[in-house]
């Protein structure tokens, strides 16, 4: 019998410890999830333009389920130590819920993820910047997102300023290609914000222009958020199997 | 910092054949050829023995090039750039004496010419030697025409086809996702196999409820065991002895 006490302890010790972990990557993954729900700069208005808000859903999805596994840890916790089988069913029932739950928003983050190409954003920076329709409010959020963003990380375009060259745009239609070839804020600019050289940013001089592309200062913010929520949220749920696993079979073993 | 040198230059003299073609520039620049301008080197120490000759730009559409006549004077009717290319077909721009293109080229000077590079009198009719944007994707050939007066003295070679960029519509961009990556496939499937086997779990716990389960040694809640009283004889014998 001594053998089987110590099994038993053994075994509680590890469900312990397991819930102990779920409680406190919950605690984690709420907080990672408030920060990305919350931390809307840089490239922000690019993904809202492109009306594809999943990120947004997939995080609030966590912020919840991260205080679910905080709670269910606990009743974890004292279902096990009290061995009590109508605790531990509830405990495993809840935990199956938020398992679906944070399922659903890790999927929904790594498709979003997926689904953010240099052509999508390509296509929506030729129609959208510059274009002069003082209805659409949204169009000045884009260009302006664009020229902070080319300002700022000092890039032109997507994948370069031949991006203007190669696509018709709306910036096409009301700027000239021999005077505009790519948007001044494509040059490099003095401190009042004016061309150093405009000539030599037409002629496209190395050193008077930009000419790397953008789609790595887009894309780096947003993939640490998405990976964020999607890779942690798997982390957080393959130990959630363990210790439910484990659960299930303590409580098979609990006398009735 | 590269100092830049973008010159304008006039002066010409007799049909002497000066050994240079025209070419589009060798400088890495990104704005060689854009959809209304391309960019040449500029024509240094070509035109060395013709120090009083204005030296014009001919740009001429591929098909119109060998058509051209030598003896057309600049600034007229037949050679103004608002039109080209119907019914001119060929302008002549970019005048400018030796002076602006001195011999030797300094080294590490950027030396060129951008055509097309005056927007503001496209559209003026006064201005039939305007530099303007080119009005479509060409191929064009151009040449340099050296003159005195209005009697043509030197001239190069036309340069080989110069084909401008066009623009594609940004509809042609592909918008449907190009599949799923590994990432999110393996997210996906691991996720639900592991799903499965709880679901599984749970099943197989409901219905062998009440049952032990294989092999395993129950263990119930040691410490609200309850020692049951056994009553001795001595317990039942006290009372009779009261009595």
């Amino acid at each position: 019998m001594a053998k089987s006490d110590d099994c038993v302890h053994i075994l509680q010790g590890l469900l312990i410890f397991g819930n102990v972990v779920i409680g406190l990557c919950g605690i984690a993954l709420t907080a990672e999830c408030i920060y990305v729900v919350s931390n809307s700069d840089g490239p922000y208005p690019l993904l809202k333009a492109t009306e594809n808000r999943d990120i947004h859903a997939a995080a609030w999805i966590g912020i919840f389920v991260g205080l679910a596994l905080f709670a269910l840890s606990i009743l974890g916790i004292i279902g096990v130590v009290r061995a009590s089988r109508t605790l531990l069913l509830v405990y495993i029932i809840l935990m199956l819920i938020t398992f679906a739950f944070e399922m659903a928003s890790c999927i929904t983050a790594a498709t979003h993820q997926d689904s953010l190409t240099p052509d999508l954003f390509l296509k929506q920076m030729l129609e959208r910047y510059q274009k002069s329709d003082p209805n659409k409010n949204s169009d000045n959020e884009v260009t302006k997102t664009w020229d902070e963003l080319m300002r700022q990380n000092h890039c032109c375009g997507v994948n370069g300023p031949s991006d203007w060259q190669d696509y018709m745009s709306a910036f096409r239609l009301t700027h000239s290609d021999a005077d505009y070839p790519w948007p001044r804020m494509c040059c490099v600019l003095d401190a009042q914000g004016s061309p150093v050289n405009l000539d030599g940013c037409k002629l496209g001089v190395s050193g008077y222009y930009n000419s790397n592309g953008c789609y790595d200062a887009i894309s780096g913010p947003v993939n640490a958020h998405t990976w964020g929520v999607a890779w942690f949220g798997f982390a957080i749920l393959c130990w959630t199997f363990c210790v439910l696993l484990g659960t299930m079979f303590y409580w098979s073993g609990i006398e009735y | 910092m590269l100092p830049l040198l973008l010159l304008l230059l006039p002066t010409a003299h007799g049909i002497g054949k000066v050994s240079n073609k025209p070419a589009l520039t060798q400088e890495k620049l990104e704005g060689v050829t854009t959809a209304s301008t391309f960019v040449l080197d500029q024509p240094r120490c070509v035109f060395n023995n013709y120090s009083t000759a204005v030296i014009w730009l001919v740009v001429a559409l591929d098909k119109d090039a060998y058509a051209f006549n030598n003896s057309a004077g600049p600034g007229t009717n037949e050679t103004a750039f608002q039109r080209f290319p119907d019914p001119v077909h060929a302008y002549m721009t970019l005048n400018v004496t030796l002076n602006s293109y001195p011999c030797p080229k300094p080294a590490g000077d950027i030396t060129v010419l951008r055509v097309g590079s005056e927007t503001s009198c496209a559209q003026d009719e006064t201005r039939p030697t305007c530099n303007g944007p080119l009005p479509g994707p060409g191929p064009y050939r151009v040449k340099f025409l050296a003159l005195e007066g209005s009697v043509p003295v030197a001239e190069t070679d036309w340069s080989a086809p110069i084909t401008l960029r066009t623009a594609k519509s940004p509809n042609s961009i592909p918008t449907t996702s190009s599949g799923h990556s590994a990432g999110m496939i393996a997210i996906t499937t691991i996720l639900s196999i592991l799903f499965a086997i709880l679901l599984a779990g749970l099943v197989a716990m409901l219905v062998f409820w009440g049952s032990d389960s294989c092999g395993s040694s129950t263990f119930g809640k040691q410490e609200s065991v309850s020692v049951r009283r056994y009553n001795t004889h001595h317990v039942y014998d006290q009372p009779a002895a009261r009595l």
